[in-house]
């Protein structure tokens, strides 16, 4: 038999315990979807700004991650920009939201929700 | 590169309210007058009135503060407190309280605080803010409207 060849490779995205345990609670409400979907869209002051959905299903060209039993996708145009990038679950009485640090980040908003490479 | 600074035209009342949000030495009033039940300047919307309900403690009210930064030149700041100021208004739906100072009010005249809900972002936010100009697509940094 051939020798495998072993590629390395990085996993594009790490979450933290906390972003694990909220994916597992939006997972527990949502029997019917496989995972949550991390893409990236063109808005915001800064350019870019990441989106979250519920993924039913995966597609052709998304990147899986499985971590702790959680399904996260990236979406094709969100793996170049994702790549190492550390993805927390912030919570509070007044806001609650999923944050990514990414050291590719060039310059960001305010409030954080939008990035330019 | 983000806008730091704040037009000279309110430049002065913005620099007293830099210190409001720390509220130290307020007294916890509440008369009649303050507790305005005019909802015509400030709405609160359902989402907002069933997550107040759900987090504040006894006699807690949401407090919004309007301050100089953001990338559009202004924004948007919450908060729970307990205290009201002399120069404070309240406003009470169902039981729930939300108090602005009155240069926060200027900004705010109109607008309608509202708790939104999303996978990546559940937050409180500012919606149909008529003073508001276009601002970030955030919701949490405006610019003014000019006449």
């Amino acid at each position: 038999a051939t020798r495998r060849r072993l590629i390395p490779q990085r996993v594009a995205l790490v979450l933290t315990q906390a972003a694990v345990k909220k994916v597992r609670t939006l997972m527990d409400g949502r029997p019917d979807m496989i995972g949550i979907k991390v893409g990236v869209r063109t808005r915001g002051c800064n350019g870019l700004s990441y989106t979250i959905e519920y993924a039913k299903e995966k597609s052709k060209q998304d990147e899986v991650v499985v971590q702790d039993g959680v399904t996260v996708l990236i979406d094709k145009k969100a793996q170049l920009t994702l790549l190492g990038t550390e993805m927390d679950y912030q919570e509070s009485k007044l806001a609650s939201e999923f944050v990514f640090h990414n050291p590719n980040i060039k310059g960001t908003c305010g409030c954080g929700e939008s990035f330019s490479l | 590169h983000r806008s730091r600074q704040l037009t000279s035209v309110s430049s002065h009342s913005w620099s007293s309210q830099s210190s409001l949000p720390v509220c130290g030495g307020r007294r916890l009033l509440k008369t009649e007058a303050q507790t305005a039940n005019i909802t015509d300047e400030l709405r609160l919307s359902d989402s907002c009135v069933k997550r107040l309900k759900k987090i504040s403690e006894k006699d807690e009210l949401l407090r919004v503060v309007v301050e100089g930064g953001g990338c559009s030149g202004f924004q948007y700041k919450f908060e729970l407190d307990k205290n009201i100021g002399e120069d404070d208004r309240v406003f009470t739906k169902d039981g729930v309280g939300v108090a602005v100072d009155k240069e926060s009010l200027d900004f705010l005249k109109g607008s309608t605080i509202d708790y939104h809900e999303e996978l990546i972002r559940s937050a409180f936010r500012i919606i149909n803010n008529p003073n508001a100009d276009h601002g970030c697509s955030c919701g949490a940094s405006f610019s003014l409207k000019l006449d």
